[in-house]
């Protein structure tokens, strides 16, 4: 049995199509990403699971219950970490996690063993208010707020927006164990680069999935040549590159342009010989292009700009 | 549902409610200009109630120009309670002298007032006072005409001695003197006690506590994204919303004892009627308003939308509708129909009648009832809207 169903979820708000009918199945302990851009429906996805919100069509069901019928019995089961949530800024860390452990007809002491990893860096600063945490550490008193009740399935919808990079390899870490632990998680994250740590992802694009999948097969099922492109007048570079009909898509990417070819019988060595010379004629030097490996980000531009040829 | 499982929602509902106290605890801030706002509030009203007046500014019209008006104006301005500051060249220069505020009342005599205060027994003056001030408006003109009728015996007395001197023949004794004052009151004309103001000022402060505060407060859980958070969870969604009123009931009952405490001890409003019944009618109106503060958070998502509601829809016809500021019975037949809409009118009306008039519960069981019914209609429409989903 599944953790969590979606079957051709779709809803609007006003005459915003936000979901344009979304399937998935996420199977017990196991770690779902939500990967794509703000404004995709990734929180529209989360709301439905959560009960928050009835779907126009479709239909989901959380551990076997409906989310429209039996949302009762799925709000006791659980855990749901929205993506403004700030929790109680102005009660402290201790007093937070008490009441939701009073929340959820729990109390910390009982439960302990569920939030002990992630509350024993929290516990230093437990009469501090919530709202003199940083970043990184409000995070995890709201991961332990929604695990406190020892859920069966975990939501958490952007947890990482906004948290420094080390905060996030920790929580990222935490979700690991968590996992380990038996816990369905879904998540979503603008962030690409952690779409790596899922068991499996789905791209979200306005509405629709563009693909499910592991993020290893999604990379692999890229199979155009990915160049990496850089040199000393990177904007005017950017827009050379793109009026070269050889070329597919190309994007900047930090500090180099990661250019996508058309599919084209020549070798990989040709085709950057190729590029360096028609830049050259452009008026570009001391071009560095090396071919790359495609990542979860290469992968979402290329279905992106795929869906947009359409 | 199991013995277990009733405590624990009773274990919820307390904790609950202490996280709400705490909440308003802590905001130090908005909790003293709770508790301080009704005490300033009465006790300025009770020093605008304070019976003492002194150097009541006095302008003088005075056509005449006689020895009568030029002794009458020595005396008045001699007095402790008037100073004269201005000499008028006209009597529209009353209007002026109000809006400029360089006078609160106007004294205007009569031309030749002295001949025919002597002669015709008839010499008028008039006293125009500011009735916006009410306090020193009736106190003025009770002084102004003390003065005038001791300063008329004061003339007849002359008189009479005069005419026996110069005519030598047995005075009759009977002195045709006479001054008479006519008064006229601006601004104000019917001159309502300033003791109205209280039952008004109790009206517009428990509203406000009791709607703006509730309403911003579960509005402030929408914004911040923990109201998901509690949605999805196994509480009852409506004690989410009674857990939060049950905190500002209690703030509004002590502001209300406190606003009682003031008006009987500090400015000495004589609360004739059963202060057990202004109790209960007051706490009614606490809970009326506790239900629209909540109809307004199930309707808003967005604190300052929360604010300008109860500020803008609740707050200017309590104000100006309930008949605090200005009598509802000489208004627009549209807008009287419109005041009956206002909760807050019903609660000052029955408050007006118990604590100002003395009178019984039951010469206000209408309002009362009125208010009864506020309470149902509106915990049922914010019973109906209310979601417990997004």
């Amino acid at each position: 049995m599944y953790s969590i169903r979606a079957e051709n979820l779709t809803k609007s708000y006003g005459g915003n199509e936000a979901l344009r009918g979304v399937s998935f199945e996420v199977s017990p302990g196991e770690i779902f990403g939500i990967i794509g851009p703000d404004g995709a429906g990734k929180t529209s996805i989360f709301r439905i699971l959560a009960t928050l919100v009835v779907p126009d069509g479709g239909s989901a069901s959380v551990l076997g219950l409906d989310v429209v019928r039996d949302y009762h019995e799925i709000r006791r089961r659980v855990g749901y970490m929205p993506g403004r949530f700030s929790l109680y800024q102005d009660l402290s860390v201790e007093e937070n996690i008490r009441f939701f452990a009073t929340l959820f007809g729990t109390t910390l002491e009982e439960n302990y063993g569920m939030v002990k990893d992630i509350y024993s860096y929290l516990e230093p600063f437990r009469k501090r208010k919530a709202g003199a945490l940083s970043g990184g550490m409000k995070q995890k008193l709201a991961l332990s707020c929604a695990l406190i009740h020892k859920p069966e399935v975990l939501f958490l919808d952007e947890p990482t927006t906004g948290v420094d990079p080390v905060s996030r390899k920790e929580f990222w870490t935490m979700l690991q164990r968590l996992k380990d632990q038996g816990l369905s998680i879904l998540v979503s994250t603008p962030y690409m680069d952690e779409a790596t740590l899922c068991d499996r992802i789905a791209l979200i694009r306005k509405g629709v999935f563009l693909d499910t999948d592991s993020p290893s097969e999604i990379i692999s099922k890229f199979d155009l040549p990915l160049l990496a492109v850089s040199g000393p007048h990177m904007a005017s570079l950017l827009r050379d590159i793109r009026q070269i009909p050889q070329v597919f898509s190309c994007f900047a990417f930090g500090d180099t342009h990661h250019v996508v070819m058309r599919p084209s019988q020549d070798s990989i060595d040709a085709q950057i010989n190729f590029l360096n010379t028609s830049l050259h004629a452009k008026g570009h030097n001391d071009l560095s292009i090396r071919p790359i490996r495609p990542n979860v980000e290469d992968c979402y531009m290329y279905l992106d700009s795929m869906e947009d040829r359409l | 549902m199991t013995a277990m499982e009733t405590m624990k929602d009773a274990r919820r509902f307390v904790s609950f409610v202490g996280k709400e106290f705490n909440h308003i605890l802590r905001d130090t801030r908005t909790l003293m200009v709770l508790l301080v706002m009704p005490v300033v509030m009465i006790v300025l009203f009770g020093f605008a109630l304070s019976t003492e007046i002194k150097d009541v500014k006095v302008a003088v019209y005075d056509p005449s120009k006689d020895a009568a008006t030029a002794r009458l104006i020595a005396q008045i301005d001699a007095s402790d309670y008037f100073t004269v500051t201005d000499m008028l060249d006209g009597e529209d220069g009353a209007l002026d002298a109000f809006r400029s505020n360089s006078a609160d009342i106007v004294l205007v005599f009569e031309d030749n007032f002295y001949h025919r205060a002597v002669h015709d027994g008839d010499g008028r003056m008039q006293v125009i006072v500011d009735g916006s001030n009410t306090n020193i408006g009736s106190m003025a003109v009770f002084y102004v005409s003390s003065i005038v009728s001791s300063f008329q015996k004061e003339l007849a007395r002359e008189t009479l001695m005069d005419q026996a001197g110069n005519a030598g023949e047995g005075a009759s004794g009977t002195s045709q003197v006479n001054i008479s004052t006519s008064m006229r009151m601006l601004y104000n004309p019917q001159m309502k006690s300033a003791f109205n103001f209280v039952p008004g000022v109790m009206g517009m402060i428990l509203m406000l506590v009791c709607a703006m505060m509730t309403s911003v407060s579960i509005v402030r859980e929408k914004e911040r994204g923990t109201m998901e958070v509690l949605l999805v969870s196994p509480v009852k969604p409506f004690s989410v919303i009674l857990a939060k009123a049950i905190p500002y009931f209690v703030i509004s009952a002590f502001i209300l004892m406190t606003i009682i405490c003031l008006s009987v001890f500090l400015i000495k409003v004589p609360v004739s009627g059963s202060l057990m019944w202004i109790v209960l009618v007051s706490l009614l109106f606490i809970l009326v308003s506790l239900s629209i503060g909540i109809l307004i958070s199930t309707l808003v998502s967005q604190q300052e939308v929360a604010i300008l509601i109860s500020g803008m829809v609740l707050m200017l016809p309590t104000m100006l509708l309930s008949g605090m500021l200005f009598p509802v019975e000489s208004m627009p037949r549209i807008l009287q129909w419109i005041s009956y809409c206002v909760p807050a009118k019903w609660y000052i009306d029955s408050i007006k009648v118990m604590m100002i008039q003395g009178l019984g519960i039951k010469y206000c069981l209408d309002c009362v009832l009125v208010l009864f019914g506020f309470l149902t209609v509106i915990t049922g429409l914010s019973v109906f809207k209310f979601k417990d989903r997004l």
